[in-house]
């Protein structure tokens, strides 16, 4: 058997390619050429773009600049700040997440009267799209008119109608409130998967080996979610480091700096200084950091796996 | 010590499905019990009540003098081996056996000692640092059993244990877990479907059919005198076999009647048969209750084609046509039949069986109709 198909294709290594190497590779093309076009071409382009201190405001002139635009950006004070305000917002909206998304899976994975319902509701956020939330959280936050000034004031809890988004010390709480709300559906859809492929066996063995409740949930529950969590992390952190929507709809950066954020800052100095040199050198930046980002975590919840 | 008393015990699930059904059982200390039965008998269910896992719907358990209705597992001095194994997989072997002494507070020296003293006695001391998805199957197996060991419990529970190993291993682990219920002087209470670990196990065999006990007895005793035919059916390999017929009592002898086959009954059968002529009953013969000697006038004999020979090593079964039904015995392996042969075999008149047809109970047994 093994000699008579391996005869074919030996023959065949001295002539190139065997059909099926052909065929596969007329099938792959359609693919590779979509993924090369939308996808590793900008890269590509943008890393160039990087290079050169391209600036709308003068298109005649495209000084290649080397790694000037990446000198300017990391040594620019302004910068940090924005890099300081996003791991504030990022911190913040991750930890949130995870926290409400283990709480409210732990939940769904039980049995209760309802259960559909509540789990069918939870996942209208994730249905939303990213601009409809922002819209929609713009209005709740309205200083005039907005659901939440309304609440607040029929319970009593304040006065009179607050500024919500123009108090700099509570607008990140307040843009990482509204990206959480949005975000929480697919991660409780994550931890709930994990939550699932655990056998009901092994909390009969620990009851049977005298766990109680809460270190049932310690050494079998949240063990097995390891690496759901790891991924819920992982996503979120990417997510909420390159987050643009709310800040733009919400708030443009402000008041002030209060939200200028490295996205923020991207969109900027790329769409209104027209400076696209810098701002794909500030992409490029952010880009390495999240990957470098995503891989610590991956490598420090998943290691023991 | 541990005595585990079921009265009047039913499980009834969510949706009205009855599990277990008004069951009394008596387990003794030190016991080895094997729960035998189809899948879906409520075998597991009756261990899962024993262990605190499942609650009791309607009736009361008891260990020794204590109803334990609504104790806790923790506090039921119980281990337990699942058919899964249900090792911890993020932990090491050692963790996992060491995890329900842990969770009691056992000072740690002792632990090591105990983990260590079983992980030995089964065999796996150089496995102690793996993770469980480092181990085969039968190495899985043995850490669940140590795990259950090191609690020196009071009663000792397994669901299926064996059932995911391959056939070699099942036979060799059944000498094992025999030894462990000798060293380790507990109850032992052992879920399974295969009757061939029962028969080798137990001291006493609870065969279960839909949540309701069919007979409790020695091994022995189970297979010798089945009360009904589902108990007849389920020991046994290859199964008993069944001729429906009649029973004929002339001149003060009693003798089972199909077509023109006739079986003279033994004295005690007959005795209860004769007064009722033309009751129609089934007539059960083991495969392995036959001769091909000592066939006389007077022996009871049953005459058939042979129909299939299938050899198997140490024995010969013949399949055979008797009175239009089909019938499988074993023979020794000197017999040569060819197919289409006649034959003619002794049947041994204290091993047959007689069931009622309509109710299917052994007319054998005490009080049987
Ligand atoms: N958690 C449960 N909910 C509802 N029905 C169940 C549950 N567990 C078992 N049953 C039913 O109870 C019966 C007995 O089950 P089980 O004790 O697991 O049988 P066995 O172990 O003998 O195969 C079956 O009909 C099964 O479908
Ligand atoms: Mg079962």
């Amino acid at each position: 058997m093994t000699a008579i198909t391996s005869l074919p294709r030996r023959a065949a290594r001295f002539g190139g390619p065997t059909y099926d190497e052909r065929n596969a590779l007329v099938l792959i093309a359609p693919l590779a050429t979509v993924l090369f076009a939308v996808a590793v071409f900008p890269i590509l382009y943008s890393f160039y773009i990087s290079l050169y201190g391209l600036k709308l405001t003068r298109p005649h002139r495209v000084p290649f600049v080397g790694l000037e635009n990446y000198v300017t950006v990391l040594t620019d004070p302004q910068f940090w700040e924005a890099v300081g305000r996003t791991a504030a917002f990022s911190v913040m909206s991750v930890a949130a997440v995870a926290v409400i998304a283990l709480l409210a899976a732990l939940l769904l994975n039980e049995e209760f009267p309802g259960r559909r319902v509540l789990s069918a509701v939870l996942l209208v956020p994730w249905a939303i799209p990213y601009v409809a939330n922002a819209l929609m959280w713009k209005w709740i936050y309205d200083s005039n008119y907005g659901a939440l000034n309304g609440l607040l004031y029929q319970l009593d809890f304040i006065n009179s109608y607050m500024v919500w988004l123009g108090d700099a010390d509570k607008t990140l709480a307040l843009i990482a409130n509204a990206f959480v709300w949005k975000e929480v559906p697919l991660a409780v859809i994550l931890l709930l998967v994990g939550l699932k492929t655990i056998p009901a066996d092994l909390y009969a063995a620990a009851k049977v080996d005298g766990a109680n409740a809460l270190q049932r949930f310690l050494h079998v529950t949240l063990p097995a979610l390891k690496s759901s969590f790891a991924l819920v992390i992982v996503y979120e952190t990417m997510m909420a480091i390159r987050h643009f929507d709310l800040f733009f709809i919400l708030t443009e950066g402000g008041p002030g700096d209060a939200s200028h954020v490295v996205a923020w800052r991207i969109y900027v100095e790329t769409f209104r200084n027209l400076n696209f040199g810098l701002g794909a050198a500030m992409s490029y930046i952010l880009a390495l950091a999240t990957l470098a980002l995503a891989y610590a975590v991956i490598r420090a919840l998943a290691q023991r796996i | 010590m541990a005595r585990i008393t079921f009265k009047a015990v039913t499980k009834r699930y969510a949706g009205d499905v009855v599990a277990v059904r008004d069951l009394d059982l008596e387990i003794f200390d030190k016991e080895f019990v094997v729960l035998l039965g189809p899948s879906g008998c409520g075998k597991s269910t009756t261990l899962n009540m024993i262990a605190g896992l499942e609650e009791v719907t309607e009736g009361e358990l008891w260990f020794d003098d204590e109803i334990v209705n609504t104790l806790p597992p923790h506090r039921r001095d119980v281990a337990m081996v699942f058919q899964s194994y249900a090792l911890y997989p993020h932990k090491s072997v050692y963790e996992n056996i060491a995890f329900g002494l842990r969770m009691r507070r056992v000072a740690a020296e002792e632990i090591d000692r105990r983990v260590r003293d079983a992980a030995a006695k089964l065999e796996i001391s150089h496995l102690l640092q793996r993770r469980p998805s480092q181990l085969s199957g039968g190495q899985r197996q043995r850490v669940a059993l140590g795990r259950a060991m090191v609690r020196q419990p009071a009663v000792f529970l397994m669901d299926e244990p064996l059932s995911n190993l391959d056939a070699a291993l099942r036979i060799s682990m059944r000498a094992e877990i025999k030894h462990l219920h000798t060293a380790m002087q507990t109850t032992f209470v052992y879920v399974t479907h295969d009757q061939a670990e029962a028969l080798t196990l137990a001291d006493r065999i609870v065969v279960m059919n839909d949540g309701v006990i069919q007979q409790i007895g020695a091994p022995d005793d189970i297979y010798e005198r089945p009360r009904n035919t589902f108990v007849a059916s389920f020991l046994g390999n290859p199964p008993i076999n069944y001729l429906d017929g009649t029973i004929e009592g002339a001149d003060g002898a009693v003798s089972f009647r199909r077509g023109g086959m006739r079986v003279a009954l033994p004295p005690a059968l007959a005795a209860r048969l004769r007064g009722s002529p033309g009751r129609e009953v089934k007539l059960g013969i083991r495969p392995e209750d036959v001769s091909r000697h000592g066939l006389g006038a007077e022996t009871p004999a049953m005459e058939g084609i042979v129909d299939t020979v299938l050899p198997v090593g140490s024995d010969r079964f013949l399949g055979l046509k008797v009175e239009g039904c089909d019938v499988f015995v074993r023979v020794d392996k000197q017999a040569h039949h060819r197919e289409g042969e006649p034959v003619r075999l002794a049947l041994v008149p204290e091993r047959l069986h007689v069931f009622d047809k309509a109710s299917g109970l052994s007319l054998l047994a005490d009080g049987a109709p």
